[in-house]
């Protein structure tokens, strides 16, 4: 007798999906923003790859912890969206970490993007912009709705 | 005892043979208090009204004793609490049994000696013996008992002692008659050993039972528990891909992808609400799975007001698309409790969102804080479909769900009200339901302060 918040929240969500009226100022201030999505998940990366190319983003895209370093300093993204769980379970906290001690990375911000949220206690925000511990700007929960990606991916970008 | 709880098995056990016999010492002692009470007024009873010639001063000094050495123990008993051991709390149970049999003996050389019938209440002892101790601790006690009885008869005897008579009741002066002497000794000693023999062994079953059953108790504990593990993996396995169809389906719905024909957008949208359904059942299952598996939670001080006003708040576009009003109330005294704030908050919320959905429109929601004293019972009653009374005792079952909230809501995990329920007590709290079908229900959780 009893349904979680989601589904509610979910249905909110669909009726409020990409407002037409920010389209024309995100696109000033973000347009073709680099974007480089770490994720071992093909078919994740492949549903976010879509939705942010629809909003003029370029987005390249690393399997693995490593090559998703290699493409921050060979691509110089100007965002990160970085999956928790890559070769390990917690390896996306080494990179956000290894990106973030680089001087020259220090600015560059970071989504993280985390499955493992749901009432363990485990606070994200908390956390978020904390060096010593998870040194990331923000992060999303998995399952990933369009609307919640663009505004945070959004907001990121206009705050550099 | 904390410490206890860590260690294996076999530590379990004892920990909980611990916990009986320090149970079981208290109900001697308490005993023991009625004892004193009882001896100290036949003394009265039987000097002032019967005019018994028994030396009273003596009695009550005994009585008094009695009364004393009880404190005595019972102050050590709860000073040791906390970091008992068996073989402290086993020494403190064999030093009162023998200190019982010593105020007896007592008690009986003051009214009578051989004469005194109630010499046949060493036989309790013996069966309290046997219930806390150990078999052989059991038959060192009625030797001890023996012992006793042999030196203050011979005392007696051999007048080294008085004998005190024990007019008006029973027959006297028989301190110096053999025959009688040995014939109650023969009675009196063969009674306590055939006792202690009968006792011990009903009691060693029953312990061994006991023991056998608490392993059990842990063996099934631990099998829940690698139970819970494995739904814990397979429900992670099933989200995972789970979100990856939430995430391919978003764009295509959502139109980024191109313009959908109507048909097309129709069954799209099915597709996205039956995953959205299966997602949300998931995410339910993970976390009972999830708090059952926790040990401990972190605990922290917050106002219960705060997270009522923040539920109400959270859930507060749900009710007003069905026009319902939810009140907030709030009695004094409520200060911040200390619990795990993110499951009450949570709890909270979805337990607001459960009878908004049970809620016709243009219902009504009460949210209350009470003060109980040591206990703050939070409130929340409806004015909904409410339940069934011969289904209330099914309520808090998992993936059970009334038969009227099936017909008014098709979807629904079964799974929040356990979720509660094991979130409330885990908290050492309690959790209860009243209900009137068609009329509303309120749900009640008492949570320590």
């Amino acid at each position: 007798m009893f349904c979680s918040a989601t589904l509610g929240t979910f249905l909110e969500w669909s009726n409020e999906r990409y407002p037409e009226k920010d389209e024309r100022r995100s696109r000033l201030v973000s347009a073709n923003a680099k974007i480089l999505i770490v994720d071992d998940d093909p078919d994740i990366v492949e549903s976010m790859k879509v939705i942010l190319e629809s909003k003029n983003y370029q987005v390249s895209v690393a399997k693995t912890g490593e090559e998703g370093l290699r493409k921050v300093r060979g691509e110089a993204p100007d965002l990160v969206i970085l999956d928790v769980m890559l070769e390990t379970g917690d390896k996306g906290f080494d990179v956000a970490r290894e990106i973030k001690w680089d001087p020259q990375y220090k600015h560059l911000p970071i989504l993280m993007l985390t499955a493992i949220k749901e009432k363990t206690g485990l606070d994200f925000m908390k956390e978020a912009g904390d060096e010593q511990w998870l040194p990331v700007d923000d992060y999303c929960d998995k399952p990933l709705h369009p609307g919640e990606l663009v505004s945070k991916v959004e907001a990121l970008l206009n705050k550099r | 005892m904390s410490a206890a709880f860590s260690h294996g098995a076999y530590d379990m056990t004892s920990f909980k043979q611990l916990e009986g016999l320090c149970e079981r010492l208290y109900w001697l002692i308490r005993l023991r208090w009625i004892a004193a009470a009882s001896v100290f007024l036949t003394v009265l009873l039987t000097g002032h009204i019967f005019k018994f010639s028994l030396p009273a001063f003596d009695l009550y000094a005994a009585s008094t004793a009695l009364g004393v050495y009880n404190l005595a123990f019972f102050v050590l008993l709860k000073s040791i609490k906390g970091k008992e051991s068996f073989v402290i709390v086993n020494r403190i149970a064999n030093s009162q049994i023998s200190l019982d049999l010593l105020s007896l003996a007592v008690l009986i050389h003051f009214s009578g000696g051989i004469e005194n019938p109630f010499l046949f209440y060493f036989i309790f002892h013996m069966i309290i013996a046997s219930i806390l101790l150990s078999k052989r601790a059991s038959f060192l006690q009625a030797t001890f008992a023996v012992l006793l009885f042999s030196i203050m008869v011979s005392l007696e005897y051999f007048a080294v002692l008085p004998h005190y008579c024990l007019k008006k009741f029973i027959i006297h002066d028989q301190q110096h008659n053999l025959t009688y002497i040995s014939g109650v000794s023969f009675v009196f000693i063969s009674t306590l050993y055939i006792a202690v023999y009968m006792a011990t062994s009903i009691s060693g079953r029953l312990k061994q039972r006991e023991k056998v059953l608490g392993e059990a108790n842990l063996e099934l504990e631990e099998k829940d528990r690698i139970k819970s593990e494995y739904v814990l993996r397979v429900t992670h396995g099933i989200k995972e891909h789970l979100s990856a169809i939430q995430g391919c389906l978003e764009p295509v719905s959502g139109g980024i992808t191109g313009e959908l024909n109507a048909k097309q957008f129709d069954l799209v949208q099915r597709a996205v609400r039956r995953t959205a359904k299966l997602m949300s059942f998931v995410k339910a299952l993970l976390q009972i799975t999830r708090i059952k598996l926790s040990k401990e939670m972190k605990m922290e001080y917050f106002s219960l007001r705060y997270s009522c006003l923040e539920a109400i708040n959270d859930t507060s576009a749900k009710a007003k698309a069905k026009f319902i009003s939810v009140n907030f109330t709030m009695e004094p005294g409520i200060g911040p409790i200390r619990a795990a704030r993110e499951y009450i908050q949570e709890t909270l919320t979805d337990l607001l969102v459960n009878s908004i959905k049970y809620t016709p429109p243009r219902g009504k929601i009460d949210v209350g804080l009470r003060n109980r004293g040591s206990v703050i019972l939070i409130e929340i009653a409806d004015t909904g479909i409410g339940i069934p009374k011969n289904e209330l005792p099914r309520i808090f079952e998992e993936f059970y769900r009334a038969s009227n909230a099936q017909v008014a809501e098709r979807d629904g995990t079964g799974l929040g009200l356990s979720i509660a329920k094991r979130v409330v007590e885990m908290h050492s709290g309690r959790i209860w339901i009243e209900s009137e079908e068609g009329k509303g229900t309120k749900l009640n959780i008492e949570l320590p302060k």
